[in-house]
């Protein structure tokens, strides 16, 4: 009985472990669909979530979401898209807010709200886990890649 | 008019301000931030807090900004902040930055943006955030590059700033320049020059600029800044100081290098600087200073960090061991005032996401980096040895 007890508790944390790596394992960027954007670089994507770049190419104002900061997926985000660690983004959109020279990303609380606001907002840029259907949602999903075939 | 009336009227302007600017523009182009924190802290056999050593509660520092999108490429962004760091600066209001911020060139991998107004210093790694408790990796920062009595016009400047960063082939820079004044009252220049100061220092002009750069792929951060600035002082009424002028020259270079679960700072100065009278008709100084932190924090877990740092700072270069400042003025100044070096143990706890707690320990062996700066206090500061501990409590939205 005991023993079987704590085969169900490690499963479940077998599988707890595995839906956090296999959530986090895969983000796409995705836009709102009236920015028109579909592919971006590395760097590019990495300017835009340090606040540094905040218009897109048609002149609109681009609005930065981000999931919470122990979120997996924003921790996979920040390591594998962004090349930087969660706490040096915290710091730097401290550094932007408090010296006034930015704003800081407006934090949502899970992909289902990151969807509807991206939906939802003119010039809108966040992230999902891969395989999320967004298919009834105005949004786009854009590729991040050095190939310079923009738009 | 008083100290009083100048705080409400700055508190008046820049409330006012907000609401004709709530009135005009549509909510969701305003954004709010804030921060408070209260601490204690105690510095035996020195005057870096308060003169009788004992502790002190004199660690508030508060604020509150905004910033108004007035349209994709022109924002306004003003804070507003209290401080009171005992003998380390004057106690009071500021408006600490008031400016327009103008994106006037952005394209795929660089953007320009000028700003106009009262900024913050961009230059030095900390030196935009200094005032805000859970941005800096300290209460008390490393004194030989951020040296409380000289923070007032260290923060920034009312004049014109220009800020280019971008990406190359080779990894991002970060071009900063800026051109400008800072307003001195007379409490700072008693906190620079001594309490028998009666006259009025003016900063001629402050010539800033610093570049930055991080090879792609990498987590160092490489950085140059030098900072060129003239002051003017007009004697008062039995002032124990004469007309004169003064002048400073930094250079400074960092690095930075970010690990997942650890990080290493370092800056390190030199600075040229020039007494022409000011002490008394003829006096003439030109010293070298030179001054390096070399700071560790490591990220123990999500909610405890901990930090290590050594900080060395002699005021010339020539003779580091103080004895031409003893010898210069006749035995009044001890050789201790020549020179200040620390080593400091910290730690920041996050309470909640916008809750934190730090708490440090100093020891200090020097005095040269105390106030005021240009007169020591050779009556209280005694000992070459001394401790500083702080704690703080802060909270931010």
């Amino acid at each position: 009985m005991k023993t079987s007890k704590y085969l169900k508790l490690m499963i479940g944390l077998l599988l707890l472990s595995l839906s956090a790596a296999v959530s986090a394992s895969d983000a796409e960027v995705i836009v709102n669909a009236d920015s028109q954007v579909l592919h971006l670089s590395p760097a590019q994507l990495r300017r835009i979530f340090t606040m540094r770049q905040r218009q897109w190419p048609n002149g609109t104002l681009i609005k930065v979401f981000v999931l919470p900061n122990q979120n997996p997926l924003h921790q996979h985000f920040c390591k594998s898209q962004l090349n930087m660690f969660p706490y040096q983004l915290e710091r730097l959109w401290n550094k932007l807010v408090y010296s006034g020279l930015s704003e800081r990303p407006v934090e949502v609380y899970d992909q289902q709200q990151m969807l509807q606001v991206i939906a939802q907002t003119p010039g809108a840029i966040g992230y999902i886990g891969k395989g999320m259907d967004i298919q009834d949602f105005g949004v786009l999903l854009i590729t991040i890649s050095e190939d310079d075939s923009n738009e | 008019m008083n100290k009083h009336n100048n705080i409400g009227l700055l508190l008046s302007c820049w409330l006012g301000l907000s609401a004709v600017a709530s009135d005009c523009w549509a909510e969701e182009d305003i954004v709010w931030h804030g921060f408070l924190s209260q601490g204690l802290m105690q510095a035996s056999k020195s005057n870096f807090v308060n003169d009788d050593g004992d502790i002190s509660y004199r660690l508030t520092e508060a604020g509150i900004n905004l910033s108004y999108q007035i349209n994709p490429s022109l924002r306004l962004a003003s804070q507003v902040v209290y401080l009171n760091g005992g003998n380390r600066y004057p106690e009071g209001l500021r408006l600490d930055y008031l400016f327009l911020d103008w994106s006037v060139y952005t394209s795929d991998n660089w953007e320009l943006r000028l700003n106009l107004g009262r900024f913050k210093n961009y230059h030095w790694l900390y030196s935009s955030t200094r005032d805000i408790p859970h941005t800096r990796p300290s209460i008390v920062l490393p004194q030989s590059l951020y040296y409380d009595a000289f923070r007032d016009f260290a923060k920034g400047n009312d004049g014109l700033a220009a800020l280019a960063q971008g990406d190359s082939r080779w990894g991002n820079w970060e071009l900063n320049w800026s051109y400008g004044t800072t307003p001195i009252e007379k409490a700072l220049t008693r906190t620079l020059l001594g309490e028998f100061a009666t006259g009025e220092l003016e900063q001629v002009f402050d010539h800033q600029a610093s570049f930055y750069f991080q090879p792609k792929d990498s987590y160092s951060q490489f950085g140059i800044a030098m900072v060129s600035s003239d002051f003017r002082y007009k004697s008062g009424n039995a002032d124990f100081f004469v007309d004169g002028d003064a002048g400073t020259r930094r250079w400074i270079a960092s690095y930075k290098y970010s690990a997942e679960h650890w990080d290493l700072s370092m800056e390190a100065v030199q600075e040229q600087l020039t007494y022409d009278n000011i002490l008394f008709p003829g006096y003439y100084l030109n010293t070298y200073s030179q001054g390096i932190y070399l700071q560790g924090r490591w990220f123990a877990s999500d909610a405890l960090t901990l930090l290590g740092r050594i900080d060395m700072a002699d005021m010339n270069k020539d003779d580091r061991s103080g004895a031409w400042l003893e010898q210069y003025s006749e035995g009044r100044i001890p050789r201790y005032f020549g020179y200040s070096d620390s080593l400091t143990l910290g730690m920041t706890y996050l309470l909640s996401e916008n809750f934190a707690l730090q708490a440090e320990v100093h020891r200090v062996k020097g005095t040269g980096r105390l106030s005021p700066a240009v007169v020591p206090n050779t009556a209280i500061n005694r000992s070459e040895y001394w401790n500083l501990w702080a704690v703080q409590l802060m909270y931010w939205f």
